[in-house]
């Protein structure tokens, strides 16, 4: 699949299995060793999301510091209790006052 | 005999370094104007700071003069003492370099930390995202629970994730976007570096960690201030409030990561509040009179620290 994604770039199949051998040396690939030139990932795109979430937006507060998250999250008790404030307020925008 | 100009410094390092911050991280009048005390902690922060290490320095170099520059140049001109140089002089001295080298140190190595973090953040993330084919500038990520966040730079990355896309309507999701745009746009990364740094260098202050945390909590607001602005629709600050209140999970749907809750979970509530009842806004002298106030605590150490004794 990958070498005909990649045909028509005019990209060396030796090119592809160096960058593909580095690739597993830093974990992001597998290979099986009966059939030596058949890569696959380690993990599936949404693993691979889930995990990096998980360091992205990891607990320590220095985090914080790394990136502007729109809002974190709340435990359970907080996030009913802005549903409900959600809920009691008008529909239109209060007026200023 | 302590200098006036030590005594003085003191007093405001002192006050600087406790009753100050507290006031103003307990004051009222913060979420009515964000930007202007946005403005008023960064005085509060680098006037407290020069204040600290310049009543040091003054007392430290008292023997050879009564003001920094004389001082200084006495000493720069290998003029001997005028006093007799005692050890406490030495320990101000000492303390004096100690703490200038800890504040510069800690602030300029949390910089490049925290830049070389972003880098490796933004370049893992960029493997897996997507650009938005409706919001320009604005990258997908394939994640179930609702999430949103921009990693600042010099190549900035704003990223919703598949869980915000299927939570949030087309209106909220632009005012997601233009709150995280705010961030961009106003540097509040930048805002933010000397107070995550400060915390880091006194943690023994409790008003480093307030600080800290009332600036943090005054960038949202500011930003959400921003975004209301460029909002279109009938109801900006309802559309603003209910995208907070959906992107907070917990409601049911996918596990949100939680982030440092302490902070988080505050701050969401004030910023709800402050949409759905908006408080209002500062009468225009007292935003004058506060940002001469910070204009003001600036302009006094530094006085203090170039004007010759009297």
């Amino acid at each position: 699949m990958l070498r005909e994604g990649l045909a028509d770039r005019g990209v060396a199949l030796t090119t592809v299995h160096t960058v593909l051998t580095r690739l597993e040396q830093k974990g992001f690939v597998l290979h099986d060793d009966a059939r030596p030139r058949r890569f696959s990932p380690r993990a599936s795109r949404e693993d691979h999301a889930a995990e990096l979430m998980h360091e992205v937006l990891g607990r320590s507060a220095d985090r914080q510091a790394v990136l502007a998250r729109f809002v974190g999250g709340v435990d359970a008790d907080e996030a009913r209790l802005l549903r409900e404030l959600l809920a009691g307020a008008p529909a239109d925008d209060a007026p200023r006052g | 005999m302590l200098p006036a100009t030590a005594a003085s410094l003191a007093v405001l390092a002192v006050l600087l370094a406790w009753p100050v911050p507290a006031l103003l991280a307990r004051a009222g009048w913060p979420r009515r104007d964000p930007l202007v005390a946005l403005v008023c902690w960064q005085a509060v922060g680098l006037a407290g700071g020069l204040s600290m290490i310049g009543a040091l320095l003054v007392h430290g170099l008292a023997p050879w003069g009564n003001s920094l520059p004389e001082a200084a140049w006495s000493v720069v001109t290998g003029n001997p003492a005028g006093d007799a140089v005692r050890g406490d002089h030495w320990i101000a001295l000492t303390l004096a370099g100690v703490l200038a080298f800890e504040l510069v140190g800690v602030l300029v190595l949390s910089g490049v930390r925290t830049g070389r973090t972003r880098r490796r953040h933004r370049a893992l993330l960029e493997l897996v995202v997507r650009p938005s084919a409706e919001l320009p500038d604005t990258r997908l990520l394939e994640y179930p629970a609702p999430v949103a966040f921009c990693i600042p730079g010099a190549r900035p990355l704003l990223v919703l994730s598949s869980g915000m896309l299927a939570e949030l309507d087309d209106d909220q999701l632009a005012a997601v976007v233009a709150h995280e745009r705010a961030h961009l746009r106003e540097r509040h990364h930048l805002l933010l570096l000397p107070f995550v740094a400060w915390e880091a260098a006194l943690p023994v202050l409790p008003a480093a960690g307030r600080a800290h945390a009332a600036v943090r909590e005054l960038v949202e607001m500011r930003a959400d201030d921003v975004a209301l602005a460029s909002l279109s629709g009938s109801a900006p600050r309802r559309t603003l409030a209910r995208a907070i209140v959906a992107a907070v999970g917990g409601a049911g749907g996918a596990d949100v990561p939680s982030g440092a809750l302490a902070v988080t979970g505050g701050v969401a509530r004030v910023r709800v509040l402050r949409l759905l009842e908006p408080p209002s806004p500062l009468p225009a002298a007292a935003r004058w009179t506060a940002l001469a106030s910070a204009g003001l605590l600036l302009l006094l150490p530094t006085a203090l620290l170039l004007l010759p004794a009297v």
